[in-house]
């Protein structure tokens, strides 16, 4: 039996053993999943090898299965961070009520993912991109929060972009007599000189579950009322689905283009880079306006999100670089940041930052973990985010046209800081109120995965050269040549460089220079006191006064930016719904129940036909 | 070296030194002695010339100047910021009412005299100080740093049980967290 | 070994002019503040004794691990970003690590600090902390925008993005930056008065309302270290300034010991007369609300900047 069936028999049958072992021993169905997940990578990293493919056939349709160098990248990101996160889900998850339902579906969604890797054509594809939309939307309503706002959002969205897919690979077959990815790559399919309608339906549907603007509306609450194990994975992994697609297309469309629809393609470059330059800043000052913590880092999300469509939409070798190497750094902090969430979470019961605050000495391992990714998210040297960023804004500024690009990217992650430390300070730093006094450190099998990520962002630090390897040899499946790439050094292509080893070094010299001075110096005079010994103009705080500064938190930047926070794309969805509503309502009024109305209707119908049947029918 | 005695007087020297010519001020302004602390600090006196700059919160502090009376509420406040400030910290004593409660002598909410509750370096006589006698108490707290005889911690901590009976004496509801130097 | 050395000692040196630059200039402007105000002010070298004295303080409060780090990270993000400017062009003598980070990297090292900063004020649980550190990082918000829209405009039109070939280009072509893009000047000059945060943008510590804001828990050798970390850092935002835009200092072609010196005083000339500028503001403004700071710098600078960024496309 081929190696690509094992992988998903194994990740199937583990979700089906889940499904049942609930019923049999209570909680184990965690451990289940996290074997079989575990089974899938370690098998998916040693057996399987880059280029190998298995042909099938399955109802007379020509059907195939492989692994390619681009498609082996986001491979790294699903199985990784799903081994991590069902680690995590263990504990996390514990005695919550129909786990057997919840593992089924975690499962069934890697399985998803694993899947669209390993197809090589447009049906397989299309059938695993649908079990992993399903079986998210099923985690998505498991916790119950009213299900007809935030999971009917996400369906709807859903099942537009796939509507959109499947008229595009419907007309692929038709026009080029194919399924398969590669030839349809290969004839041009995604080209705008013949059939312009194909590529922009398919980055539709590609573009739905990279929550791109204007499609994103369904992204703050799914990511944010699911369980946070999950999320990790949601936002981590499957929104690269999304980005997979477009890479593909995109990389087609740029490799491909023709002199005559070189215009077509700047546009589309404009267009795909000044929505995500939107979307960027829009989630941004969104982001940081939340005090639930879970919505803060949804939004953040969507914002991380534009960055790697920018880079997508650049072309350029360095900008499709950058945004394949945020794609991957971003499914790490940003698995590492619903994780640490999800840990203050069980702890503390809540992750409303009104209400938490000052956990820092209570867990300060996932303080650690959060404070590592929110430095990589940040881009701030010398983590793995940086890395992303500076190749971001090195393509923006040396290889395209769109400098205004980089002011508005520059604005995002600027006003990104205000988000990233309110995120630290919402829940980890401020005031210990009483409130928190039980909470403890969240279990082994929560801080260990946690852990491990905030280490592998340092490593992509010091050493980026081990993601460039799988990017290099992904772009160069895409049609780049000559990828060049430095184990830590970055270049641009006007020769100018940055050293990463050299950044590591330098703060690491004054790091432990400098912690040793101030440790040191008058170490027996140095008292370390707790958050309620502070100058409060010679006040003693009672312990019911409540010091903690949470509402309204960036208050004089809302009133600044004031203007912005005026246009909602929610509002603009909803009356798109009323109008469309009031159109079905005067179709609706067409059937009056009247049979000679309807004869009318006919008649009036052919009367036009025979009327434009020149123009209509004239080839 | 480091242990040799002339060269810990060097040491000593050059950090009295520095005391001497830096002191941050804590204007503990309950009284009305207040008015007279941004006449001392501005152009016609300007007490910057000898490091003597206001500070914000008792952290950063040097100098606890108390211009004028105490009332008993405000005692509280005066010895939590007291005992905030990190050491050598240092206490003026700022106008009549701090040396035997001045025109307040027989007051029944005000305290007579500040060096009950902490121990205080320098009095400025009067009521009010000038400008001129307010600088004139500095420089004598200054030539007490050189000499290294301004050691109000120390004495502090030293005497905390008296300084606290006292303390305990006026204010009733005593809620203040332990002071463990 | 020899070479690594004499670079090690170097980069002590750089770091140790840095500091004692930064420190002077702090005292001088606190003596010309007080000269304006019709007062004798302290010393020059006032701020050396603060700083002796703030670190030979005896006791010392620290609230848990990132209060105590808060310090470090200033340093760090100081002596990192110093270590990358160039402080002469050409020179033997601090070469650092010039050649091996950018613009960008600098752009963003320069914010490691301020995050530092932010999380130990953060940590101490004082209101007023955290007030400052939302009005500074809101305003950072605003006096980046037109900074980095002249520092792209420097990037695009000299297809360059490193300081050392900005230096370079001005050095060949015989004219400074601020004659050739005068608009980007202006937008970063602009956005100087709000890094420098002299008024009307000392809303950060806001001695009167906030009680120095995130400082406001950090006493002793915390807030000595602290001031270190900031004179170091404005002098690097001086050079960095007279490097991009002011031709810089130094002769790549005499590097003997005479140019070097002839060199660093060309440099603190310019320095000094560029700090005037924010000084100079400083001493007629109020303090501005923090939306009207950030409204202040995406008005007019912005504007400039945008001209500056379409001066330099086109």
């Amino acid at each position: 039996m081929n190696l690509f069936f094992i992988i998903l028999l194994i990740l199937f049958s583990s979700a089906i053993l889940a499904f049942i072992s609930n019923r049999i021993v209570r909680g184990s169905s965690g451990i289940i999943a996290f074997i079989g997940i575990t089974a899938a990578s370690i098998l998916f990293f040693t057996q399987l090898s880059i280029g190998s493919t298995y042909s099938f056939s399955l109802g007379g349709i020509q059907m195939q299965f492989g692994l390619n160098s681009f498609t082996y990248l986001f491979a790294i990101i699903v199985l990784g961070l799903g081994v991590m996160a069902s680690l995590y889900s263990i504990q996390y998850m514990k005695g919550k009520e129909r786990l057997g339902y919840f593992y089924f579906n975690f499962v069934l969604t890697i399985l998803g993912m694993v899947g669209i890797i390993f197809s090589q054509d447009f049906i397989t594809f299309f059938i695993f991109w649908e079990i992993m939309t399903w079986s998210s939307y099923l985690i998505v309503i498991y916790n119950g929060y009213s299900v007809s706002k935030v999971g009917i959002k996400y369906m709807i969205f859903s099942a537009l972009g796939a509507y959109a897919m499947l008229t595009a690979i419907v007309s692929i077959k038709g026009i080029y007599g194919s399924f398969m990815i590669k030839d349809a790559m290969a004839a041009g399919a995604f080209n705008f000189t013949d059939h312009l309608y194909i590529p922009i339906l398919l980055l539709i549907g590609f573009a739905v579950k990279a929550a791109l603007m204007p499609l994103h509306v369904w992204a703050p609450k799914a990511y944010s009322m699911s369980p946070m194990s999950f999320t990790a994975v949601f936002s981590g992994a499957m929104s690269k689905m999304g980005i997979l697609g477009m890479g593909l297309v995109l990389a087609s469309i740029y490799s491909h283009a023709s002199p005559e629809d070189s215009v077509n393609s700047l546009i589309l470059k404009q267009v795909l880079g000044w929505l995500g330059g939107i979307t960027a800043v829009m989630a941004t000052i969104y982001a940081l306006i939340q005090t639930d913590a879970k919505k803060l880092l949804a939004y953040s999300s969507i914002a991380q999100l534009g960055y790697i469509v920018v880079g997508l939409s650049t072309g350029t070798q360095l900008g499709v670089m950058a945004a394949l190497f945020l794609a991957v750094v971003h499914a790490i902090f940003k698995g590492t940041l619903f994780m640490a969430a999800g840990a203050v979470e069980k702890q503390a019961g809540t992750t409303d930052m009104t209400k938490v605050s000052g956990l820092i000495r209570k867990m300060p391992f996932t303080f650690f973990a959060s404070l590592i990714s929110i430095i990589a998210l940040a881009g701030v040297p010398p983590l793995g985010g940086f890395v992303g960023k500076w190749m971001l804004y090195e393509s923006l500024i040396t290889e395209s046209d769109s400098y205004f690009l980089v002011i508005v990217i520059f604005f995002s992650s600027t006003a990104a800081f205000l988000y990233s430390y309110r995120f630290l300070f919402g829940l980890f730093l401020g005031q210990e109120e009483k409130e928190t006094e039980h909470v403890k450190e969240a279990p082994l099998t929560m801080v260990i995965p946690m852990t491990i990520l905030a280490l592998l962002l340092i490593v992509t630090g010091l050493y980026p050269g081990i993601l460039f390897e799988p990017i290099a040899h992904g772009m160069e499946y895409l049609g780049y040549s000559n990828v060049n790439w430095d184990m830590s050094v970055l270049n641009n292509i006007w020769g100018e460089q940055t050293n990463m080893s050299y950044i590591f070094t330098s703060i690491g010299v004054v790091f432990v220079v400098v912690i040793l001075f101030i440790s040191l110096k008058g170490y027996k005079g140095t008292r370390n006191v707790g958050t309620k010994e502070i100058s409060t103009s010679g006040e003693i705080p009672l312990e019911h006064e409540n010091l903690t500064y949470q509402l309204d938190y960036y208050k004089p930047f809302e009133r600044a930016a004031a203007p912005l926070y005026k246009r909602s794309m929610n509002k603009i969805w909803n009356d798109i719904g009323n109008a469309l509503e009031a159109v079905f309502n005067f179709t609706r009024r067409i059937y009056t129940g009247n049979g000679q109305t309807y004869a009318l209707f006919v008649i009036i119908f052919l009367v036009i036909l025979l009327i434009f049947k020149d123009s209509l029918f004239a080839n | 070296m480091i242990n040799d005695k002339d060269s810990q007087k060097i040491v000593d020297y050059i950090q009295n030194f520095s005391r001497k010519h830096s002191l941050f001020v804590m204007a503990y302004g309950t009284g009305c002695g207040a008015i007279e602390i941004p006449a001392t600090m501005t152009s016609r006196y300007d007490a910057e010339r000898f490091g003597i700059r206001g500070a914000a919160t008792p952290r950063q502090a040097d100098v606890l100047l108390i211009t004028g009376y105490l009332a008993t509420k405000t005692l509280k406040r005066v010895i939590r910021v007291y005992e905030q400030m990190q050491e050598p910290k240092y206490v003026i004593g700022f106008g009549s009412c701090t040396i035997n409660g001045g025109m307040y002598y027989d007051s029944y909410n005000t305290i007579n005299a500040l060096e009950q509750y902490i121990p205080v370096d320098v009095y400025i006589n009067g009521c009010m100080p000038r400008p001129e006698s307010v600088i004139s108490g500095f420089i004598k707290l200054q030539e007490l740093i050189q000499q290294g005889k301004a050691d109000n911690g120390k004495r502090y901590r030293e005497n905390l049980e008296w300084y606290r009976t006292n303390q305990k004496k006026i204010i009733k509801n005593w809620k203040m967290p332990d002071y463990n130097w | 070994m020899e070479d690594l050395g004499l670079k090690i000692f170097g980069a002590i040196l750089t770091t140790i002019m840095a500091f004692a630059v930064g420190m002077t200039y702090g005292g001088i402007v606190r003596k010309l503040t007080a000269r304006v105000q019709n007062r004798f002010g302290p010393p020059f070298y006032q701020n050396f004794l603060d700083l002796v004295k703030l670190q030979s303080k005896k006791t010392n409060i620290a609230h848990g691990f990132m209060g105590h780090t808060a310090p470090v990270w200033i340093i760090i993000a100081s002596i990192t970003v110093l270590m990358f400017i160039p402080i002469l062009n050409g020179n033997l003598w601090f070469p650092n690590l010039n050649f091996h980070g950018d613009l960008i990297f600098i752009l963003y090292m320069m914010v490691f600090g301020s995050l530092g900063m932010a999380l130990g004020a953060g940590q101490t649980g004082n209101p007023n902390s955290a007030i400052g550190v939302t009005r500074g990082l809101s305003m950072m918000v605003g006096y980046e925008i037109p900074f980095v829209l002249a520092l792209v405009a420097l990037m695009v039109q000299y297809h360059t993005t490193s300081i050392q070939d900005l230096m370079q280009i001005q050095h060949e072509s015989g004219t400074w930056l601020i004659f050739s893009n005068p608009f980007a000047f202006l937008a970063a000059l602009f956005a100087s008065l709000g890094m420098f945060r002299y008024s009307p943008f000392d809303i950060v510590g806001a001695p009167a309302e906030l009680a120095s804001g995130p400082m406001s828990e950090f006493g002793g050798k915390y807030l000595g270290t602290m001031m270190t970390g900031g004179s170091i850092f404005s002098f690097i935002k001086l050079t960095l300034y007279v490097d991009l835009f002011l031709g810089g200092a130094g002769n790549p072609d005499h590097i003997g010991i005479w140019a070097t010196l002839a060199g660093i005083g060309v440099l603190l000339i310019k320095t000094f007369t560029l700090y005037m500028v924010p000084v100079f503001y400083g001493w007629v403004s109020p303090r501005y609300r923090t939306e009207q700071a950030i409204r202040y710098f995406w008005g007019w600078p912005t504007a400039l900047g945008i001209i500056g960024l379409i001066w330099a496309v086109y």
